[in-house]
């Protein structure tokens, strides 16, 4: 993978890569990469892609209110709030 | 020497100083736990369950109500978990009760445990080794005898590798059996939590009061009865190569004890075994990539000092968050999601799960279980060269297969090579974790399960 593909992907993801990153972590992800291209040896044409083993039908469930006590213990698990909300730095 | 009888666990409040002096030097050698707090009071009343009064360890990917739930992540090292996952609840019903949070690779994403960012674990049989992974933790602890059993989570062999490193069993149940509610996403449709314990009879007690649908996660189930009758015909690879000399001796000697306990052997090939690794690693770092997304330093975890406005913020936190390995993983996972690549990758791999799992049905259709070796290395030492992240995941191969086609796989010890255990595998079609325990049972007949060097009944007495 080039490095033009390599910090596209990383944008993508939300993650930054310093230079000893762009060379260690994408080498890693190019090894990963060309080992799955192993995968086109195989002959899959006309095959169903499996998404879950055995899950095969959607589930539907009633349509109720379900209360939950967990709310105020979520909330203060945050970094940083006020009163109930989340601070996040200006977005101007 | 043997491993304390679970009759011997039932003392643990009553013996607590005696296990204390037992523990806690074993634990500061092997590093376990994350969170540990046998001194903390268990249920008032135990009751007389199967689990009554027993202590036991989880994973630190699985939520207990009041521990930290870290994932072995910088990214999550101040987060209290204010819930219990189901497979907790359920054990808290059954009168078992949690003293400790244990070791993993980050957000279960390794083979050694070595990638957690919190501690560092070595394998109680030889602590210049790493315990496996990524339920290494869970591993540990039940090998040492800290805990008669504990919880650990496998997505691609997670309790199934580090169990075969410790020389204990470990269940990898059928997908969905166990409900997920309370575990830490990492690749949904390969993961299930899963059971560790040196006792054979104590990880079915558990498996029963886990298993079972759960109206918190919709892709559980009730398992389904299959057909009883006893365990026959075990499939065993025609083709098998590559494993390390000291695992092939214990694999080939495992297989004369199975003839020689009157099971049928029957030759067989799994043609796909060969790209189950791509496979699955394509798929579980598409999902992985999706799952790890919400990690954003706003709502909780790891939030950076300074950022300059909320996109900035969400870099650094994922920045500075997370390990190379979750890195590198969730990187791969969104580039075979690319526009574009998707059909090249993640389709494909989907259509090869396809054919692994026709593949394994064709097994089953002519034998009551598929027998193969867990990892095809013993416990290897901390910074092995030969053994990096690249080829730890090469070695994934005889463990993913199960997690892939949803089907349950045991890890068992089956003997040792060069003073370390060695951990053999038998899986079975969906629903058929009965078959599991009565083949690794009746090979316990013959070769008995070896105890851990210094893990011995001492504190109960």
């Amino acid at each position: 993978m080039d490095i033009g593909e390599l910090e596209t992907t990383a944008a993508l993801a939300q993650i930054d890569l310093g230079e000893g990153d762009l060379e260690r972590l994408g080498a890693a992800v190019s090894q990963m990469l060309s080992y799955f291209e192993k995968m086109n040896a195989l002959d899959t044409e006309g095959l169903e892609p499996t998404t879950h083993a055995l899950v095969k039908d959607n589930r539907v469930r009633s349509d109720v209110v379900v209360p939950s006590e967990l709310a105020d213990a979520l909330v203060d698990q945050a970094p940083e709030r006020e009163d109930r909300f989340f601070v996040i730095p200006n977005v101007l | 020497m043997s491993a304390p009888p679970v009759s011997a666990w039932k003392q643990f409040q009553a013996k607590k100083e005696a296990y204390l002096a037992y523990a806690r030097p074993w634990e500061k050698r092997i590093g376990s736990f994350l969170t540990y707090r046998p001194e903390a009071a268990g249920p008032s009343q135990s009751g007389s369950g199967p689990l009554a009064g027993l202590p036991f360890g989880v994973k630190d990917n699985i939520a207990v109500e009041g521990f930290p739930l870290t994932c072995g992540s910088k990214m999550l090292a101040d987060v209290v978990s204010p819930y219990d996952a189901t497979v907790v609840s359920r054990l808290k019903s059954a009168g078992a009760f949690v003293i400790g949070k244990t070791n993993l690779d980050e957000f279960g994403m390794g083979s050694s445990t070595d990638n957690s960012a919190l501690g560092r674990t070595h394998n109680p049989w030889d602590q210049t080794r790493v315990a496996g992974g990524s339920s290494g933790g869970s591993a540990a602890a039940v090998a040492a005898g800290l805990v008669p059993f504990a919880l650990g989570t496998d997505t691609g062999g997670s309790v199934r590798q580090p169990a075969s490193f410790c020389g204990v069993y470990g269940l990898k149940p059928t997908y969905g059996v166990l409900s997920r509610y309370g575990l830490t996403a990492y690749a949904s449709s390969l993961e299930t939590p899963g059971v560790l314990s040196a006792d054979l009879d104590l990880v079915r007690a558990v498996f029963d009061a886990c298993k079972g649908r759960d109206s918190h996660d919709q892709t559980s189930l009730d398992p389904e009865r299959l057909p009883a009758r006893p365990v026959k015909t075990i499939a065993v690879l025609a083709d098998l190569t590559g494993l390390d000399p000291g695992v092939q001796a214990v694999y080939d000697r495992t297989l004369v004890a199975l003839k020689d306990l009157g099971f049928t052997l029957v030759p067989v090939t799994l043609p796909t075994l060969e790209y189950a690794v791509p496979s699955y690693y394509t798929i579980a770092t598409a999902e992985a990539s999706a799952n790890l997304a919400r990690f954003n330093g706003i709502r909780y975890g790891h939030r950076p000092v300074y950022a300059e406005n909320p996109e900035h913020l969400v870099r650094q936190s994922r920045t500075s968050g997370f390990g190379d390995e979750v890195k590198t993983r969730i990187m791969v996972g969104t580039y075979v999601l690319r526009s574009g690549f998707q059909d090249q990758f993640y389709t494909k791999a989907q259509k090869v799960r396809t054919l692994i799992r026709q593949d394994l049905q064709k097994v089953f259709d002519r034998a009551d279980l598929l027998f193969s070796p867990a990892f095809p290395t013993a416990a290897f030492i901390h910074g092995d060269k030969t053994m990096n992240e690249f080829q730890q995941k090469i070695a994934d191969k005889f463990t993913v297969t199960a997690n892939l086609a949803g089907v349950p796989a045991l890890a068992f010890p089956a003997g040792l090579a060069d003073g370390l255990p060695v951990g053999m595998q038998f899986t079975a079609p969906a629903f058929g974790e009965d078959r599991l325990f009565e083949a690794a049972a009746v090979f316990a007949t013959r070769v008995p399960v070896a105890a851990c060097p210094g893990n011995s009944l001492d504190w109960s007495k």
